[in-house]
C-alpha cells in the first residue's frame, strides 16, 4: 500500500507542479536557513573533550586587586603557574602558552618559516589525548630541568625530514637545535578548547616544546597578556615575576574528591600568598575549576549572534510551516471530490490519511534535499565572502541525518491538519455534484 | 471598502485559511522587524569611520630569529629602509594595528596621587614615533606632532608625551583643551601635546573603540617580532608587498616577513561577524517576504477557483472588475491589519526576549511600523495578480450549472 | 439481502430540521433489480447514501446481507462498501488523473489484493463492459457512455453483492443510456442485486420492481396512485 500511496503522492505533486514547487521551495528555504544557522551553532557548541569533559579542568585564580576585573581571568600569572605545577593531586597537568618560532632543519631545500609553537608540559599530551605515531612526550624530568626536546606533527615531520618517523632528528627553532622525541598524528580539536584565546577555531599547533624552556629561551607570548595594574615589562624577567596573567593551566581531576582536595590545596596556597601581599582582593580571592563545558562558556566560544540566528531561523521555519500548511489545505481540499469517490469505494479514513501523509512526507523529503543544497551553498558563500573559519562552514556529518528528519518532521507537522481535514471528508457531499 | 462588513463575517465563517494567513503575517512582522533592527544596528557599527586612510596603510610583521641581532638598532635601520622604498609615503614601527582585533589597552589617571586622581576612559594604547601620525593619515585638530627627540625607547621612561583623540578629551575635560595636561601611568608623567580628530582602536566590539592614544615610544625591537605600518598609494601596495621583504632580507636574511594586510583588510576581517549577521538576516527577510507573498498568492488563487461561480454571479449582478479586485484586496487588508496589530505586539515581545537573553538594545518602534507598511505593499502585489484574473471571470458563468 | 425497517434520517442545521427519511421501510431480496423513483427532494439520494453506508441514520434498523449495520464504525462501513457494494454515479466520478485500469484498481488496492489478482479482475471487469482495449486511456479521453461503463467496471471489479446506481444514465444521451441500461440488466441477470435511483420513466418501466419515495417514505405503487388522485404531487407519472 505504501508504494501505492507513494505513486499517488508523486502523481499529485506532478499534477500541480506550481503549487508543489511552491511547497518544496518553502520547505527547502526554511530548512536551508535553519540548517545553516544550526550547523554553525552545532560546530561552535561542540564539546571536543567528549567523555573527558568533566574531568579536565582549567584552573582560574582571582589574583587581581580589588575593584579591577569583574570576572575570573582565563589565564594566570607565571608565578602561580609555577606553583600549580608542583601539585600532586591531578592525574595529569600542564601549564601552557603559545609562541612563534622560525623553523629550520638541516635540509637546505626547505626555507625557514615562522610557525606557532605550544610551550607546555609533558602532561599536555595525556590531558588532551594527543595521538602519538612515534616516540612520545619528553620525560617529566625535562619539565623540571629544561632540555631542547620537541614533539612535532606528522605534516611537519614529512615536510622537514621527508618521513613520518623523525624521532631522534634535529629541528631548529630560532636557530637552536631541538631533538625530536615524538611525532603525533594529525590532531586538530575544534573548537580549540585547550586554548581558545585568539581564535576558538584556529588550527591546533603542531610543534610542542617544554614549558621549562620559557625562562631560558624567553619565548614571546603569542596570546593575551592581561594586567590589572601598571607594570611596564622591559625584560622577560619582569614578565616572569609580574602580576600579569598570560599562562593557561589545565589539570585532570578524576572525581569530586580530587576536585575538593585540589581546591583546598590551592586555597591554602592563596592564603600563604596573601601573607606575602598578593591576592589582595581578600573578599573574592579564590580558585575556580572550569570543566570543558564551563570553559567553553567562559570563553564565549558560542557567540550570542549564533543563538539569535538559531532562534530567528526556528521562527522562520515556523512561517514556512504555516505557509505549507495553508498550501496543503488548499491542495487537499481541491481534491475533496476524488477523496469522496475513494471513500465511497471503500477507503477507510486511515487509508486516506496515510495516503496524504505519504504525499506530504514526499514533499518534505524533496524540500529537505533541496534545503540541504541551499545550506551547503549558503555555507560555501559564507566561507568565500566572510572568510569564516572552514571549521564553521563544513557541513556537520550529523546534519545529513538531522536535515531530512527536520524536513520530514516539519512537513508531517504541517500536513497533519490538512490530512485530518481531508480524511474526514463526508463522501456523499461530493458524489452528487460534479 | 464599502463591503467590508460582509467580508469580515465571511472571513469569520471560514476559519482555517484566514487564521493561517494571520499567523504567518504575525510571525513575519515579528521576525522582519527584529531582523531589520539588528541589521541596521550592525550596519551602523560597520559604518563608523576609523579616521585612518585605511586602504593606504599596509601592516606587516618582521620576525627576527638571529640571536646575534641588536633588535633596537635593527628596528631603526629597518624603518629607514622602508621610508626609502619607492612609493612609500610614511612608515613607522608600532605595537598594534588598528581594527586588527589584537592590540594593547590601557588607562590614564589625571593626577600623580593615586588616591585622589580620576581615571580617564580606557583606551587603545598605540606606541609610535613622529611618523605614526602621518602613516595613519589621521587628522591633528589641536597641538602638534611629536618631535623626534621626544621619542622614548621603551614604555617605562619617566617623562613622556602623547597624542589623544578628541573623544577622550571631551569625555574627561569637556570643552576644555587637553593641551599641556599631564596624565599618569603609575609614576610616569605624560604630557598631552596634541589632539587627534579620530582614531579607532583594535577591537571593533570594545566599548572604548573610539578612544585611542599614541604615546611617543618607539616600540619596535622590544621583542623579536616587530610590526610595521607603511603608507602608500593603494595602487603601489601590491608592489610594496614584494619590495619590502626583498629590501629587508637584503639587510639581514635571518627573519620571517609576513602577514601583509592593509587596514582595510583588517576592517573586513574584524567586521566579518557583523557583516555575516547582517547578510544572513537580510537573506532571511527577503526569503520570508517571498515565501509569505507566494503563499498568499497560492491561497488567493485557490479561493478564486473555489468562488468562481460566486464571482460570476457577482459580475452578473453588476459588479465591475474593479469591485472584484477590491473584494480580494479588502479581504487581504482586513487580515493584514489584524496581523499587523498582533504582529507588532509579537515583535516587541520577541525584541524583549532578545534584549533579555542576548542583551540586544531595545527594539525601536520604527521597525515594526515599516515592516507592517512593507507587508501591506507586498501582500497587495501578491493579491492583485490573481485577483485580476478573477475579475476576468465572465458573468455568464453564473448561469451555467456545471 | 437488504432490509430497512423504520429508518429515519434527520438533517439538523442551526435553523431548520429536515426529515429526509421518515419511518422508511424497504426489503430487497437477492437478485432483484429495484428502481427507485420520486420527485426531487423526496429523499432518493439520502436513501441511496444510507443504503450505501455513506451516511448514517438517526433511527431504525438496517440489515445488509443479514448483518446489522445500524451502528458500524466508520472503518467497518468502509470495508463493507469495499467488499459488498458497488457504486455507480450520475457524474461517473472517475478519478481523472488515473487511467482506466488504475481507476478500476482503486477498490482492489484498498482491499489489499496483490498485483496479479488486481490485474485479473481489472481485465475481467473491462471485458464485461466491453472496453478491454482501452486499459491505458485516461477518463477524459472517453465519451460519457464509455466513462460510465468504466465506472460500472470499477463497481464490478470488487465482485460486490449489490450495486447502487444513482441516475447512471442522467448525463447520457438516449442511445448510450440504453446501452448502459442493457449492461446493468446483464449484470443483474448474472446474479448481482441492483438498486437504481432514476428520474427516467422509461428506465423505471423496464425494471422488475419499482419503488417510489415521496417525502422520505416509500409509497408502494397502489397507495401512490391513490395519493396522486387526491393530492396533486409533482412526481413524474409512473
Amino acid at each position: 500500500m505504501f508504494f501505492y500511496y507513494l505513486d499517488m503522492g508523486w502523481r499529485s505533486i506532478r499534477k500541480t507542479p506550481v503549487l508543489s514547487a511552491l511547497m518544496v521551495l518553502a520547505i527547502s528555504i526554511g530548512i536551508g536557513i535553519t540548517i545553516t544557522s544550526l550547523n554553525i551553532y552545532q560546530v561552535m557548541a561542540f564539546n571536543p573533550a567528549a567523555e573527558r569533559s568533566d574531568q579536565l579542568h582549567a584552573v582560574q585564580l582571582w589574583s587581581q586587586g580589588p575593584d579591577t576585573w569583574d570576572d575570573y581571568s582565563t589565564i594566570i600569572t607565571y608565578q602561580d603557574a609555577m606553583h600549580l605545577r608542583t601539585g600532586a593531586i591531578p592525574r595529569a597537568q600542564a601549564a601552557m602558552f603559545r609562541t612563534g618560532q622560525a623553523i629550520q632543519s638541516d635540509n637546505p631545500d626547505v626555507l625557514p618559516e615562522l610557525r606557532s609553537v605550544r610551550v607546555t608540559d609533558s602532561g599536555f599530551f595525556s590531558l588532551f589525548s594527543v595521538p602519538f605515531l612515534h616516540g612520545g612526550a619528553w620525560t617529566e624530568v625535562v619539565d623540571q630541568q629544561p632540555a631542547y626536546e620537541i614533539v612535532i606533527g606528522k605534516a611537519v615531520s614529512q615536510k622537514y625530514f621527508g618521513k613520518v618517523n623523525s624521532v631522534g632528528e634535529v629541528l631548529y627553532l630560532n636557530r637552536k637545535p631541538y631533538q625530536v622525541v615524538g611525532v603525533i598524528d594529525d590532531w586538530n580539536p575544534s573548537p580549540k578548547y585547550y586554548d581558545p584565546t585568539n581564535g576558538s577555531f584556529n588550527d591546533a599547533e603542531s610543534l610542542f616544546v617544554p614549558f621549562s624552556l620559557a625562562p631560558v629561551e624567553e619565548f614571546a607570548v603569542w596570546g593575551n597578556t592581561n594586567g590589572w595594574q601598571f607594570e611596564p615589562m622591559v625584560t622577560y624577567g619582569d614578565r616572569l615575576v609580574s602580576e600579569k596573567s598570560w599562562v593557561l593551566f589545565w589539570a585532570d581531576l578524576a572525581d569530586e574528591q580530587a576536585r575538593e582536595d585540589y581546591r583546598a590545596w590551592i586555597q591554602s596556597y592563596i592564603e600563604q600568598q596573601q601573607e606575602m601581599g598578593r591576592f589582595t582582593d581578600t573578599a573574592k580571592a579564590d580558585v575556580q575549576l572550569a570543566d570543558v563545558a564551563k570553559w567553553l562558556e567562559v570563553n564565549k566560544v558560542l557567540r550570542k549572534d549564533n543563538k539569535i540566528l538559531v532562534a530567528l531561523s526556528a521562527l522562520f521555519l515556523c512561517v514556512c510551516l504555516v505557509n505549507i500548511l495553508g498550501l496543503l489545505l488548499t491542495k487537499f481540499l481541491k481534491r475533496a471530490p476524488e477523496v469522496g469517490v475513494r471513500r465511497a469505494i471503500g477507503a477507510s479514513r486511515r487509508q486516506i490519511f496515510a495516503q496524504h501523509m505519504v504525499e506530504v512526507t514526499l514533499i518534505g523529503l524533496l524540500g529537505g534535499a533541496l534545503g540541504l543544497l541551499w545550506a551547503w551553498g549558503l555555507l560555501h558563500v559564507l566561507t568565500e565572502r566572510f572568510h569564516m573559519d572552514d571549521a564553521l562552514t563544513r557541513l556537520d556529518a550529523t546534519l545529513w541525518f538531522i536535515t531530512p528528519s527536520i524536513a520530514m518532521g516539519a512537513a508531517l507537522l504541517a500536513g497533519l491538519y490538512p490530512a485530518w481535514v481531508i480524511c474526514r471528508t463526508q463522501p456523499s457531499v461530493y458524489l452528487k455534484s460534479q | 471598502m464599502r463591503n467590508i462588513k460582509p467580508i469580515i463575517s465571511s472571513l469569520l465563517r471560514s476559519k482555517s485559511g484566514p487564521v493561517l494567513l494571520l499567523t504567518q503575517i504575525v510571525l513575519s512582522v515579528a521576525i522582519v522587524a527584529n531582523a531589520s533592527f539588528i541589521i541596521s544596528e550592525r550596519l551602523a557599527l560597520i559604518d563608523r569611520p576609523s579616521g585612518i586612510a585605511e586602504a593606504q596603510v599596509l601592516s606587516f610583521r618582521v620576525y627576527n630569529f638571529d640571536p646575534a641581532m641588536d633588535l633596537r638598532k635593527q628596528n631603526q635601520q629597518d624603518q629607514l629602509i622602508l621610508r626609502d622604498l619607492p612609493g612609500v609615503i610614511a612608515a613607522t614601527s608600532t605595537n598594534m594595528v588598528p581594527l586588527s582585533g589584537s592590540g594593547w589597552g590601557d588607562r590614564y589617571v589625571d593626577g600623580p596621587d593615586p588616591e585622589t586622581a580620576k581615571s580617564l576612559p580606557g583606551f587603545s594604547f598605540y606606541m609610535g614615533n613622529e611618523h605614526m601620525l602621518n602613516t595613519f593619515g589621521v587628522k591633528l585638530v589641536e597641538g602638534r606632532n611629536f618631535y623626534p627627540e621626544e621619542i622614548k625607547m621603551g614604555p617605562a621612561a619617566k617623562s613622556q608625551t602623547a597624542l589623544i583623540t578628541k573623544s577622550i578629551a571631551e569625555a574627561h575635560w569637556g570643552d576644555e583643551s587637553p593641551l599641556g595636561k599631564v596624565v599618569y601611568q603609575q609614576d610616569i608623567a605624560i604630557t598631552i601635546v596634541g589632539v587627534i580628530e579620530r582614531l579607532q582602536g583594535a577591537w571593533v566590539d570594545s566599548s572604548n573603540f573610539e578612544y585611542s592614544v599614541i604615546q611617543a615610544v618607539d616600540f619596535g625591537g622590544a621583542m623579536s617580532s616587530t610590526t610595521y605600518l607603511v603608507r602608500a598609494k593603494p595602487q603601489d601596495i601590491a608592489q610594496l608587498k614584494l619590495d619590502i621583504p626583498k629590501a629587508l632580507h637584503l639587510e639581514n636574511p635571518n627573519r620571517v616577513i609576513d602577514e601583509f594586510y592593509t587596514v582595510a583588510e583588517h576592517r573586513g576581517h574584524s567586521y566579518s561577524n557583523h557583516e555575516l549577521m547582517a547578510a544572513l538576516l537580510s537573506v532571511m527577510i527577503v526569503l520570508l517576504l517571498l515565501i509569505t507573498s507566494l503563499g498568499l498568492t497560492g491561497m488567493v488563487m485557490f479561493n478564486i477557483q473555489r468562488r468562481t461561480k460566486q464571482i460570476g454571479t457577482r459580475r452578473a449582478l453588476g459588479a465591475r472588475k474593479a469591485d472584484i479586485v477590491w473584494y480580494f484586496l479588502t479581504e487581504n487588508y482586513v487580515i493584514c491589519a489584524a496581523g499587523a496589530v498582533i504582529g507588532v505586539v509579537a515583535a516587541s515581545q520577541l525584541g524583549q526576549q532578545l534584549m533579555n537573553h542576548y542583551s540586544l538594545p531595545q527594539l525601536a518602534w520604527q521597525y515594526p511600523a515599516v515592516t507592517v507598511l512593507g507587508l501591506f505593499v507586498v501582500t497587495t502585489l501578491a493579491v492583485i495578480l490573481p485577483a485580476r484574473r478573477a475579475a476576468d471571470i465572465p458573468p455568464s458563468l453564473a448561469t451555467r450549472s456545471v | 439481502m437488504l432490509s430497512m425497517k423504520n429508518i429515519s434520517k434527520v438533517y439538523q442545521s442551526e435553523l431548520v430540521e429536515t426529515h429526509a427519511l421518515r419511518e422508511f421501510n424497504l426489503q430487497v431480496s437477492e437478485g432483484e433489480f429495484v428502481v427507485v423513483t420520486g420527485p426531487s427532494g423526496s429523499g432518493k439520494t439520502t436513501f441511496l447514501n444510507v443504503a450505501g453506508l455513506l451516511e448514517g441514520f438517526s433511527q431504525g434498523e438496517y440489515l445488509l446481507d443479514g448483518v446489522d449495520v445500524s451502528s458500524v464504525s466508520d472503518n467497518e462501513s468502509a470495508r463493507i462498501r469495499n467488499e459488498k457494494i458497488g457504486f455507480i454515479f450520475q457524474g461517473f466520478n472517475l478519478i481523472p488523473d488515473l487511467n482506466l485500469a488504475e481507476n478500476i484498481e482503486v477498490p482492489l488496492r484498498y482491499r489489499g489484493f496483490d498485483s496479479k489478482e488486481r490485474k485479473r479482475r481489472v481485465e475481467q471487469a473491462l471485458e464485461q463492459v466491453g472496453l478491454a482495449s482501452r486499459l491505458k486511456h485516461l477518463p477524459p479521453q472517453l465519451s460519457g457512455g464509455q466513462q460510465q461503463r468504466v465506472a460500472i467496471a470499477r463497481a464490478l471489479a470488487g465482485e460486490p453483492r449489490f450495486l447502487l446506481a444513482d441516475e447512471p444514465t442522467g448525463n447520457l444521451d438516449s442511445l448510450m443510456a440504453r446501452q448502459v441500461m442493457e449492461l446493468l440488466e446483464n449484470i443483474n441477470q448474472a446474479g448481482t442485486t441492483i438498486i437504481m435511483v432514476t428520474h427516467d420513466p422509461e428506465l423505471a418501466r423496464r425494471a422488475q420492481r419499482n419503488v417510489q419515495i415521496v417525502d422520505g417514505q416509500v409509497c408502494d405503487f397502489t397507495s401512490y396512485q391513490k395519493s396522486r388522485s387526491t393530492t396533486s404531487t409533482t412526481a413524474e407519472p409512473a
